[in-house]
């Protein structure tokens, strides 16, 4: 199967200092890259000492085009001799660093290097080994709506489902005992994360469930494929929601849905304390809005799935709370969220110590509003989806 | 780089799928590479951990076998594409009749071809060398010739 259509383009970005190039190129012959190339040699008439060339999102490419690309770069290495060129790659795609490494050793101003980081702005905090506890508890705590929730966005058994940025894998596990697809395949970008989930899987014996290593914004996954996409809390931590989106509606089938959660957490709230709760998760919204993740995002949701083509869409709401099961588990998402926004994400923004320390307070008196006997504590999401049209 | 063995006896693969296709028709339609590469990589993956990715990883080279035979293919007849495995590997083998003055710089083997004037026999075995994946061919009778690439049947691409 086709994994998308044979299509392919290149940029320069003037300000980075980059040529990138992605999609598929497999071309019949050289001709067909003449704009590639001409574009290419023309960004190096621009470029300065440093050029580089992004070749993560590069996700096929015979050689017919990888000579035409070499050419290219070898004419402006040995034209600029001072020049350095670096080509970008990504480890999800294995054959690339090899491949393109076979002109960095002819040519000695020329090098390769494989680059996992800064797909998007927060990637640091998200794939740290810390957000796991924060992940599997929120999991938890959603699944107690979700389950209900899923079948009205059309999700039934015997489905062929993906869960794209599934984190640690859990949600795709509750999904296999509830939903029973016919195929799951769960997508992250995080080797931790899917390390954890594999071996959480084969704990339980659930070993049809597909792991792979991937970027959301560049799948390796075929067109029209499932029934059931799921992207969850995810669209709101990258700073390009749209081209995700693009990526989601490409692998769904025509007529299947996509489903998408997320916050909105300045509507965090808990009695008693609400001010001081109300103001610690306002600058929660900020601090994230400054590493250019917007945890606003929820109530997007219509326009988002909107403005990508999708039709017939639900949103609706939920709140979780203390009230659903047990208030610890609660607290301690708080606590997580506490541990990374204020301990690490603050501090990196370089905050003064006075306002980490009221930043934590708005977080403690929410865990003491969640354990309260009389308090009350909540954590708004929204979930919404789009049926991809016919 | 990679040792050009000679292949392992025949008789240690069994054959997992095949498709026959009439040399003409293939050869009238230039998307039928990137289809089928597609299609053999995806079974070439399936028993992997990650089958995705290594789908991705393999039909690079596939396509590319595919794309040569397509180049290479005398437009009569038929051309037959192979999956066959052990307990170790996955081949994908591509048996067809090439024109005759390609032949001789298949059966080099090598990146001199480049400077033969047959670039894309050098990319092919270029391509195998750089990502490490054993490729080979086999001479039979009537001018047939068969190219084989053996891929891991289990362990993840690094
Ligand atoms: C906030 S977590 C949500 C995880 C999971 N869906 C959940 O609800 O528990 C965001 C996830 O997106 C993943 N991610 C970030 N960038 C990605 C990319 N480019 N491709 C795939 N996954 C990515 C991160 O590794 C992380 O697991």
């Amino acid at each position: 199967m086709s994994p998308s259509s044979p299509s392919f383009a290149v940029e320069f970005d003037e300000i980075n200092q980059e040529i990138v190039l992605r999609g598929t190129m497999r071309v019949r012959s050289p001709e067909e890259m003449t704009d590639a190339t001409d574009l290419i040699r023309r960004s190096f008439g621009h470029g300065g000492h440093l050029v580089y060339v992004n070749i993560k999102r590069l996700t096929h490419l015979n050689m017919t085009a990888f000579r035409c690309i070499a050419d290219v770069l070898t004419e402006a290495c040995l034209a600029d001799p001072q020049r350095r060129i670096v080509i970008v790659a990504s480890s999800v795609i294995a054959w690339s660093a090899p491949l393109f490494e076979t002109l960095a050793s002819a040519q000695p101003n020329l090098s390769v290097e494989i680059y996992d980081s800064a797909f998007y702005p927060g990637q640091t905090f998200v794939e740290d080994e810390s957000f796991i506890p924060i992940l599997r508890t929120q999991t938890k705590m959603t699944w107690r709506h979700e389950r209900e929730i899923l079948p009205r966005h059309g999700m039934k058994e015997g489905m062929a489902i993906a869960d794209i940025c599934c984190g640690i894998g859990d949600f795709a596990t509750l999904i296999k005992r509830q939903f029973n697809p016919t195929r799951l395949i769960a997508l992250d970008h995080s080797k931790k994360s899917l390390e954890y989930a594999r071996r959480v899987a084969a704990e339980f014996g659930l070993n049809s469930i597909e792991y792979t290593y991937g970027d959301a914004s560049q799948m390796l996954l075929a067109d029209n494929q499932f029934d059931f996409v799921t992207c969850r809390h995810s669209l709101q931590i990258f700073d390009r929601p749209d081209i995700l989106l693009r990526e989601l509606y490409r692998i769904c089938k025509p007529g299947g849905r996509v489903y998408i959660t997320n916050e909105k957490n300045s509507h965090c709230l808990g009695e008693p304390h609400s001010e001081s709760i109300r103001w610690t998760y306002d600058e929660v919204a900020k601090l994230f809005s400054h590493f250019d993740m917007d945890v606003e995002m929820g109530p997007k949701s219509r326009r988002l799935l909107t403005d990508a083509g999708f039709d017939t869409i639900k949103v609706e709401s939920f709140m979780v709370t203390n009230l659903d099961g047990d208030p610890r588990d609660f607290a301690d998402v708080i606590e997580a969220w506490e541990n990374v926004y204020a301990g690490q994400m603050a501090v990196r923004r370089g905050d003064s110590p006075d306002f980490i320390r009221r930043f934590r307070q708005g977080f403690k008196d929410h865990v003491l509003a969640a354990l309260h006997p009389k308090g009350y504590a909540g954590w708004p999401i929204w979930a919404a989806s789009g049926r991809k049209p016919f | 780089m990679i040792e050009r063995q000679v292949s392992p006896e025949p008789g240690a693969f069994e054959q997992m799928a095949s498709l026959t296709l009439d040399t003409a028709l293939f050869r009238s339609e230039f998307h039928l590479c990137d289809r089928v590469s597609e299609y053999l990589a995806d079974i070439v993956a399936q028993s992997h951990e990650d089958p995705a990715r290594y789908a991705n990883f393999s039909s690079q080279l596939i396509n590319e076998m595919i794309e040569f035979s397509f180049r290479s293919a005398v437009p009569t007849g038929q051309i037959d594409f192979r999956l066959l495995k052990n307990e170790e590997r996955v081949r994908v083998s591509i048996e067809f009749a090439p024109v005759s003055d390609h032949q001789p710089d298949w059966l080099a083997n090598d990146t001199s071809a480049i400077a033969n004037g047959h670039p894309a026999v050098g990319d092919l075995w270029g391509l195998a060398d750089a990502i490490r994946v054993n490729l080979h061919t086999e001479e039979h009778k009537e001018n047939h010739v068969t190219l084989m690439a053996d891929f891991a049947l289990l362990e993840a691409v690094r």
